[in-house]
């Protein structure tokens, strides 16, 4: 690939400022956002040279000179069928498709999750400083999962009677790398409510994979998780849906998909880390209320609004719904304004599903938008 | 005696339970020997991780919860047989 060429210079804006000018997506504002779009290349790069420490780093993150950034950097492996980690390298970065589906789908999907969270809010890889993306497919003998272990993706063939192949939908590959930037930001803890939050934060960007690969908006959009996992023996379209939670499958070996979509439906239980895939469906709605209410592309106003409470400081470890609520509720505001379509939206999706008392939505209008974007906090370090 | 394994989570976040009750079991005696044989008293809590499955083993009077690194050794023989005498 080329590298652009790199020009000795010292540089004014403050790199977090850059990267808010660059997620700007109102007409007016285009310019300056493709502006500073260029100047993140470019600053990077520099960066790069001096060895410096990347603004958004976390911990683990490491420099790679000859990267480009934005540039995926996958490795996608094979374990064989046993339960071994990494497995056995298969594919590398710019190799050419082979003949494995499980391979070409991974490859494919970590692609797709990297485009995405690049273009759209500026994400550089799962840590934010170009981590490069490793999976392994094949794993166990007929192993019904994938999941996220920290490092790397996994993925397991399925048991043919219930579960096809865990790559075959591209929400599934966006769903588990996904958890890597909730474990590089907002680390919410795998457990009640802020691991349901943790769940629907990797189905909200895994349907966005989705939708932003094969270009569908709100409306277009399936909104289903895990479409053409269940094999043609399950009466069933998908695991989980955000626009209908609960009904997904109805099934005589599954029962019938147990999501609740609003509070009064909440599940209280032991199993399943206290229910975080259940609930997660709460969460999943409100995602596709603020969408289905602002119309267009998910990935633009809505997806910014969630990444930008993901990666900034209204969250902990511990943060319920409704601390949740408040965040995304206070990031729709400082981006888009008090009162404005985005605030109301998400303010009422929140009131719609239950976690916030109905009068508290929506706000009229204190102000019209602010003429500059607001600028969000920095990340922890 | 009944022993049952309820596994949930996992990305589908499906539960799904087997059960065996043994003395229906052609090996009645084995079956006694080997629930005695595990190590009950010895589990201990672990973080719970992204995606992987959650096992719930219960034979009267033990319970545990075993997250699905946890389940290894015995325990990982324990749910394979308890899937097997249920065909799975």
């Amino acid at each position: 690939m080329d590298t652009p060429e790199l020009h000795t210079r010292c540089t004014i804006v403050p790199p977090y400022l850059l990267v808010r000018l660059a997620k700007l997506d109102e007409p007016r504002f285009a310019q300056a956002a493709a502006a500073a779009r260029a100047s993140l290349l470019r600053d990077s790069q520099i960066r790069q040279l001096r060895g410096g420490v990347h603004p958004f780093a976390y911990s683990g993150a490491r420099t790679l000179p000859a990267r480009t950034p934005g540039d995926s950097d996958r490795t996608i492996s094979d374990a064989d069928g046993q339960e071994r980690l990494p497995g056995r390298q298969v594919r590398a970065e710019g190799h050419p498709a082979g003949v494995d589906p499980a391979v070409n789908e991974a490859y494919d999907g970590l692609g797709a999750t990297q485009t995405l969270f690049w273009t759209q809010f500026g994400r550089d890889s799962i840590d934010g400083n170009g981590l490069p993306m490793d999976a392994t497919v094949h794993y166990g003998k007929q192993y019904d999962n994938a999941f996220w272990d920290g490092e790397r993706m996994v993925f397991g063939d399925g048991d043919g009677q219930i579960f096809n192949r865990f790559t075959i939908s591209p929400s599934v590959i966006g769903h588990e790398l996904t958890h890597g930037v909730t474990q590089f930001t907002a680390n919410l803890q795998y457990q009640g409510q802020p691991g349901a939050l943790n769940e629907s934060i990797s189905d909200v960007f895994g349907a966005l994979v989705e939708q932003h690969t094969k270009n569908q908006s709100t409306a277009e959009a399936s909104w289903l998780i895990g479409e053409g996992l269940f094999t043609v023996q399950v009466e069933g379209v998908a695991l989980r849906s955000m626009k209908a939670p609960g009904t997904a499958f109805n099934d005589d070996v599954l029962g019938k998909d147990p999501q609740p979509g609003d509070m009064a439906g909440y599940i209280e239980t032991d199993d399943d880390n206290g229910g975080v895939h259940l609930n997660s469906g709460i969460p999943n709605r409100a995602f596709y209320l603020v969408a289905d209410t602002l119309g267009g592309n998910a990935w633009e106003t809505p997806g910014h609004i969630w990444y930008d409470t993901l990666i900034g400081t209204g969250l902990n470890r511990q943060s319920d719904f409704a601390a949740f609520a408040a965040a995304t509720a206070d990031t729709a505001a400082r981006l888009y304004g008090i009162g404005g379509a985005a605030h109301n939206a998400v303010l009422q999706a929140w009131a719609t599903v239950g976690v916030v008392a109905a009068s508290s939505a929506p706000v009229p209008p204190a102000r019209p938008a602010p003429p500059t974007p607001p600028v969000a906090p920095l990340p922890p370090e | 005696m009944k022993v049952i394994v309820s596994r949930s989570g996992g990305m589908a976040g499906i539960r799904l339970t087997w059960e065996v009750r043994v003395e229906e079991q052609p090996d009645p005696s084995t079956w006694t020997e080997f629930l005695n044989s595990l190590p009950w008293d010895d589990v201990t809590d672990s973080e719970a991780t992204p995606d992987r499955f959650a096992y719930r083993i219960r034979c009267a009077p033990h319970e545990v919860v075993l997250a699905e690194p946890q389940v290894n050794g015995p325990w990982r023989d324990l749910v394979n047989r308890v899937r097997a005498a249920n065909g799975m």
